[in-house]
């Protein structure tokens, strides 16, 4: 079975994010970049689903900047089999689900899974708006995924507000991973030797005849307001009182 | 070579991202409690698939020597190819990565499959190979290498006493080895001693054999208290008449080059210790940096003073000069040579040096925080001062330095 995993680089999540001055966006001079962690979920459910399942393909797709390769020869480190990198700017969620639908197009995977979000602009959409462009089924949060034996079909265990889903749907079809869907493996030594000689091919994002006009644009960004220094009190009646006049909680 | 390779640069982030998750939240319990290191070993070579990696080119090495032994000739060692600097590489980037926090293990980890294994690998048969090696390579097993004796260290061919006496087809074996790494848990250990065969000590043969934990009359004691490298276990080793037999004699004759197999381990432990330095100096170097950036005295933060800049300066110093000395040791061994033993010394005596002198300035950056051992370079400090003393002290390497160049 044929596997479409998105990998998406993003700011490492234990970097701290500053926002430029001009509030265009944030200052990317020494961040570390990763991938984006429920990618990553994403890349080792397909490699689990790849062991089980013989002759299977998992195919990488990045859309963005050059550098987006870095992220893609991790992901063939792990032990996907090949990557594509659409070389584009700027693209909004709608332009990113058109460039894949496309992609889906051509490569006609049995499977897409994508992380549930990215955690830079956390919009949570692209999944949703491709499965529609598709008119395939989805099944987003996902985590538990199991296949039927003949891997024509799924069942997707999903986590929403105060408990468990379960979902069975035809395939082909798209997964959104979930925190909790599994741990991913490191990318082993000797895998990272043979990502250097798997295919990644890049494409221009203007070579795939798709409208990625933006629909959505960023006006402003700022970064929360900062905390205020805290403030001792000498009683417990002090506080209490402050508590009501100052803070106006009780 | 002239900077990391892409390669270098994915195996270093994905050996950070172990170290982040693996080792720094049990870092109170490696350092200062009684759990060996060797769990946390294990796991970082089937994660990283490092046990398959030592496997395969294991196989492949007593495959080309099964060759070679057929056609009468020695195995040659490969070529250089392309992706060579990358596997290189590959080596050393553990080592660096894991030193950021814990030299001890680095310690462990390379005398048993580096040190122990090594020896077993340039001087024993294909069948001992094959028996003791490749457990080793792969982690399996744990491996101790023991030459010194509580008489003698830096002189520890000359002072040995530890004995060997042959005893029909076998030997008796006979003496006390100590500040032996990994000796209270090895289930393998390489015990070098002296052929007595009723000759004057100073001619008597240098032996080396392999020995099994629970073999009767070998001891190995409890880990020894010692002043750091807490997560790498030490200890003694007591032989009292124990019998061997000649499949236990690495290459299986008495008449292998025992002194010179011996040399060779010493080069390439050396070259260890540059890596090791490098992890410990660029820890050091960033903990500092921040602490420069953070701390205030007199209304200013401390990296304001030039003092403290000296320090930071000197730091930076010591880290591009270790990071040349390992760009050179990745060039070396990807064209398949190895450092001869003079520049290996000058290499192992820089780096010890200079990782000790770092980690003690950086204490002192941090004041009193630098003496506590929840700021971290208390501890990479106590742990720098071995590269000082192990695989041979910095009068030894200053020594055999001069020697070289007063040979010509
Ligand atoms: C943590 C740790 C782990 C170790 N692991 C192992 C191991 O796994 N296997 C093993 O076999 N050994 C191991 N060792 C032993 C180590 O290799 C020796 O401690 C080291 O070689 C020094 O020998 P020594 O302790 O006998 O000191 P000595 O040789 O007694 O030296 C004492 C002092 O005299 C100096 N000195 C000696 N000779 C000369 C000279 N010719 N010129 C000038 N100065 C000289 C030394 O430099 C030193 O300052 C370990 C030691 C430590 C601390």
């Amino acid at each position: 079975m044929k596997i479409l995993v998105t990998v998406k680089r993003v700011p490492d999540p234990e970097t701290s994010i500053k926002v430029k001055p001009d509030g265009t966006g944030i200052v990317t001079d020494n961040i570390k970049w990763v991938v984006n962690p429920f990618d990553e979920i994403g890349v080792e459910e397909a490699l689990r689903i790849k062991e089980k399942v013989a002759g299977s393909e998992v195919v990488l797709v990045s859309i963005g900047d050059k550098v987006a390769q870095e992220q893609l020869r991790t992901g063939l480190a792990m032990g996907a089999d090949r990557a594509i990198l659409v070389l584009a700017d700027d693209l909004d969620p709608l332009g990113v689900a058109r460039v894949l639908a496309k992609l889906v197009d051509d490569e006609k995977p049995d499977l897409i899974i994508m992380g549930k979000q990215a955690i830079d602009d956390d919009s949570n959409a692209v999944g949703q708006m491709l499965a529609e462009l598709l008119g395939w089924p989805q099944g987003t949060f996902a985590s538990q995924i199991e296949l039927s034996d003949d891997q024509k079909s799924a069942s997707v265990t999903r986590e929403v507000d105060g408990g468990l889903e379960t979902l069975s749907f035809p395939l082909p079809g798209v997964i959104t991973a979930d925190l909790r869907l599994n741990e991913p493996r490191y990318a082993s030594l000797p895998g990272i030797m043979k990502a250097r000689k798997k295919e990644l091919k890049e494409i221009p994002v203007a070579d795939l005849g798709v409208d990625v006009t933006p629909r959505v644009t960023i006006t402003k960004m700022e970064p929360p307001p900062s905390r205020e220094a805290g403030k001792i009190v000498a009683s417990v009646e002090e506080l209490v009182n402050l508590l009501h006049t100052e803070a106006k909680v009780i | 070579m002239i900077e990391w390779t892409e390669q270098h640069v994915m195996i270093r982030d994905a050996m950070r991202k172990f170290v982040e998750t693996e080792i720094k939240p049990n870092l109170e319990e490696l350092e200062h409690g009684d759990s060996p290191p060797y769990d946390v070993i294990r796991k970082m070579f089937t994660s990283f698939g490092m046990d398959e990696a030592a496997r395969a080119t294991f196989e492949k090495r007593i495959a080309r020597e099964r060759a070679a032994e057929k056609n009468g000739g020695v195995a040659e060692n490969g070529k250089r190819r392309e992706g060579d600097i990358d596997t290189a590489g590959m080596q050393l980037i553990p080592i660096i990565e894991l030193c950021r926090y814990c030299p001890g293990i680095v310690t462990a980890m390379g005398v048993s499959m580096g040190l122990t294994a090594s020896a077993i690998m340039s001087k024993g048969t294909i069948r001992q190979k094959e028996r003791w090696a490749l457990p080793l390579l792969t982690f399996e097993k744990i491996g101790a290498w023991a030459i010194t004796e509580p008489g003698s260290g830096s002189d520890a061919f000359g002072g040995m006493k530890s004995t060997a006496r042959r005893n029909g087809d076998g030997y008796v074996l006979n003496g006390n080895k100590t500040f032996i790494t990994n000796g209270p848990y090895a289930d393998t250990i390489v015990f070098i001693c002296k052929l007595d065969d009723g000759s004057e000590a100073k001619d008597r043969k240098m032996l080396t054999f392999v020995l099994d934990r629970g073999m009767a009359g070998l001891n190995q004691s409890a880990p020894m208290r010692k002043m750091g490298l807490h997560s790498s276990p030490t200890g003694e080793l007591f032989l009292d008449d124990v019998q061997v037999e000649k499949e236990r004699l690495l290459g299986e004759t008495e008449d292998s080059p025992a002194r010179a197999g011996t040399k060779a381990s010493f080069s390439m432990e050396r070259a260890g210790v540059a890596a090791m330095a490098l992890g410990i100096v660029e820890q050091c170097r960033e903990l500092s940096v921040d602490y420069a950036r953070t701390r205030v005295a007199f209304g200013k933060p401390i990296g304001e003073f030039q003092l403290i800049q000296l320090k930071l300066a000197k730091m930076e110093v010591a880290r591009m000069n270790l990071q040349n000395i390992i760009f050179r040791q990745i060039e070396i061994i990807a064209s398949g040579k190895s450092l001869d033993l003079a520049e290996a010394s000058a290499c192992k005596l820089y780096a010890a040096q200079a990782a000790m002198e770092v980690a003690l300035e950086a204490v002192q950056l941090f004041g009193g925080n630098g003496y506590m051992a929840e700021f971290q370079v208390e501890q990479l400090c106590r742990d720098a001062k071995v590269l000082q003393i192990y695989a041979g002290t910095d009068e030894i390497q200053i020594s055999q330095i001069a020697r070289s160049l007063l040979a010509h």
